[in-house]
């Protein structure tokens, strides 16, 4: 047992000293230095909970809740949009339609373009005044709806979501159509000998059987919504215009931490707050989606 | 026997290149580049065998990446820095990562008032670089072919928008998305309409934020919004660029690095500079001026001798010449040969003779800590405001509120400390 056990060390080592190096240090810095006030140079002047404190009751709660608030908003129109319309879109591909293994290769293709560029594609898309979207918005009669999309908090989230749904769904696709393929043939079989219709498949048999991927996908849509950045990093900025409407807790941090575009100065240990508030926050979720895989696998 | 001359020349090249000293600079001006080559090109032809290695950073990353490599002990031998006063630069200087410059380089060339931008505790941290002018500038042919003139009031310069959107041109071109075009626009109006004497009774705690006046540019700036092109609140500086460029707007809030870009994607452009008008005639416009940054040695440079050698270079009229000729900006430094280019004469008469001594903008004690003025208030507040959200005297509220919380002579007027 004892020689396993080395074994076992020296195949973990390691895997073990990156995860250290990439991951335990960085969050036990952050941690470390979350109880700080530390502009990035000079002497780290230690302030015990005070950033906390700012951020969830002082001067940045506001700034920290309206975040919050769109994080959550985030999830949830990502979750309904990206879980919705990819299961549907799934169950298009899954039956034997004309094209499907084209169709199956398209829709993950946006997957593949950067987040930058995707982010570069839309900003001109979405231009008020040439933007493919309002041009066509325009030529086929609805003038009307031709609107800033990014630039009126009533529709900039939104739109940032709708981005980030058309980016990633293809993604969800493809997780949806192998759950859908792995249900065995014969079940459907035996449905439509009964008479049943299409609609009561999907809902009796089609939805069931892949609702543990939904619960899977659910908490990990979760972690990624509470996690993003780079989508309203790259469509509406570091500031997260207008008046703040897109801002989530990835952009104050990065604000907090990294300094915007004014002359005012930053705080190394408010963002580091920050990055351990959202932490606290993910991990619950983080534990039940490793519970699930664990339990799901013996289950297998 | 061509063998080895062959491998001769290849050792000779292989040694020479080894042999060049290089001096690592970080920046966040993309359009620098080509200055360092220029730079390097004549540093070498006076016998001085330096390589520059420059590079480049996003502007909003800029500032946290040189705080952490300087930290760290690695990072560039000459950095750029930002003016003071300011946080980041003074946390440079407080963390003894930049080295004072001012008993090593001559500053004769350079005036107090550029001075005072790169002076703590009595010492300089760095060689300005650029100084920059931000006001109206406008499509000189529009004007022509509508029979226009520059304002000189502010409604003179409502009656050319009126004129203008008849016409269907969309007389100004704003970039709302980018909050911060928004600050400058305010404080561009603020020197002409509020005038100096005004903002330094604010400086000095003797009016408030409250106060009419204050509230009374907001309100003019609020009402300007139905000169400015349809969904503006989409619209950013990119845009505006190619807006303005190609004489899709009339007129444009902003600064005189404007111009390279311009000219850039339109060589046909003309375009003219006037100072934000006064609300009355007879009042003066000024001109809202600032240092934009500067040169500065690390603590951990590498080869400080030969970046000490870059750095006396950029102290003289002939660097002052390479940089205005190629990025069309004003030098910082006296003595330099203008490119000919009426406009950016234009625009440092005005620099000269009518900056605004006090603003509250960039280079202002309002925007050194946290709110600030600037990215707390304004920016935020002003697209508020041009979306209807909140009124002038809520904006005025805001900045009161936020600036009441750390700025002595405004928490002082207030009763606030003693």
């Amino acid at each position: 047992m004892s020689c396993k056990i080395r074994y076992i060390l020296l195949f973990t080592i390691p895997a073990l000293s990156l995860y250290t190096l990439f991951v335990i240090y960085p969050f036990g810095y952050s941690l470390f230095l979350s109880f700080f006030k530390w502009s990035g140079a000079g002497p780290k002047l230690f302030v015990g909970l005070d950033n906390f404190k700012s951020i969830l009751f002082g001067r940045m709660s506001q700034e920290f809740i309206n975040a919050l608030l769109h994080n959550f908003y985030f999830f949830a129109r990502n979750a309904l949009c990206e879980l919705g319309v990819a299961f549907l879109i799934a169950i298009v591909l899954a039956s034997r339609i004309w094209g499907q293994r084209f169709f199956r290769t398209i829709v993950y293709l946006p997957n593949v373009i950067s987040m930058v560029l995707v982010g570069f594609i839309w900003v001109m898309m979405l231009n008020p005044q040439w933007g493919l979207i309002n041009q066509v918005l325009k030529a086929v009669g609805l003038k009307h709806l031709a609107q800033p999309w990014l630039g009126q908090p009533k529709t900039a989230l939104t739109t940032v979501i709708l981005v980030n749904v058309w980016r990633n769904i293809g993604f969800y696709i493809l997780v949806f159509l192998a759950a859908i393929i792995g249900i065995p043939n014969d079940i459907f079989d035996a449905a439509y000998i009964d008479g049943a219709k299409n609609w009561r498949v999907i809902w009796k048999i089609i939805f069931p059987m892949t609702f543990s991927t939904f619960q899977t996908l659910l908490i990990l849509i979760f972690i990624w919504s509470f996690n993003i950045f780079d989508v309203v990093y790259s469509l509406a900025g570091v500031q997260a215009g207008p008046v703040r409407s897109t801002d989530v807790l990835g952009t104050v941090f990065y604000r907090t931490a990294f300094g915007g575009l004014g002359s005012s100065g930053q705080d190394y240990g408010l963002g580091a707050a920050i990055v351990v508030l959202i932490f606290l926050m993910v991990i619950p979720l983080s534990m039940i989606y490793a519970l699930m895989m664990d339990r799901r696998k013996r289950v297998e | 026997m061509k063998q080895l001359v062959f491998v001769v020349l290849c050792f000779a090249l292989f040694f020479s290149l080894v042999s060049a000293k290089t001096v690592e600079i970080w920046s966040w001006r993309t359009q620098d580049a080509e200055v360092w080559q220029v730079v390097q090109k004549n540093l070498r032809a006076k016998g001085e065998d330096i390589t520059i290695d420059f590079r480049a950073f996003i502007p909003t990353e800029y500032d946290a990446k040189l705080f952490l490599a300087l930290q760290g002990g690695t990072g560039p031998d000459i950095a750029y820095i930002r003016r003071l006063p300011g946080g980041r630069t003074q946390a440079l200087v407080e963390g003894k990562l930049i080295k004072p410059l001012d008993q090593a380089i001559d500053f004769s060339n350079f005036s107090e008032s550029v001075q005072k931008n790169v002076t703590m505790d009595a010492r300089l941290w760095g060689v300005p670089f650029a100084v920059q002018v931000c006001g109206i500038f406008y499509n000189e042919d529009i004007f022509k072919e509508n029979k226009l003139s520059e304002p000189r009031t502010w409604d003179e310069m409502l009656e050319i928008c009126k004129v203008l959107k008849a016409k269907g041109i969309d007389p100004f071109f704003c970039t709302a998305k980018e909050d911060w075009t928004l600050t400058m626009q305010h404080a561009m109006c603020g020197v002409s309409i509020l005038g100096p004497a005004w903002i330094k009774r604010l400086t000095e705690g003797k009016v408030d934020f409250l106060d009419q006046d204050w509230i009374y540019l907001q309100t003019l700036l609020n009402d300007l919004k139905v000169y400015y092109q349809d969904g503006y609140m989409g619209n950013d500086t990119n845009d505006m660029n190619a807006a303005f460029a190609f004489g899709q707007a009339a007129m444009v809030f902003y600064g005189a690095w404007g111009y390279q870009t311009w000219k850039e994607l339109n060589p046909d452009i003309n375009v003219g500079y006037f100072m934000v008008p006064p609300d009355w005639e007879g009042d003066n416009a000024y001109a809202y001026i600032y240092m934009d940054g500067a040169f500065s040695l690390t603590s951990i440079a590498k080869n400080p001798t030969d970046a000490m050698k870059v750095l006396k270079y950029t102290a003289t009229p002939e660097f002052g010449t390479i940089f205005t000729g190629i990025t069309a900006n004003i030098p910082a430094v006296n003595g330099a040969i203008m490119p000919d280019i009426p406009l950016l004469k234009e625009v440092m008469d005005a620099g000269a003779n009518w900056a605004s001594p006090y603003v509250y903008w960039v280079g202002s004690p309002f925007v050194v800590q946290q709110p600030s003025l600037y990215d707390g208030v304004l920016s935020p507040g002003m697209q508020a405001m041009y979306m209807g959200q909140i009124t002038p005297t809520e904006l005025a509220q805001r900045a009161q509120d936020a600036l009441s919380q750390w700025y002595k002579p405004l928490m002082r007027k207030l009763g606030k400390i003693k």
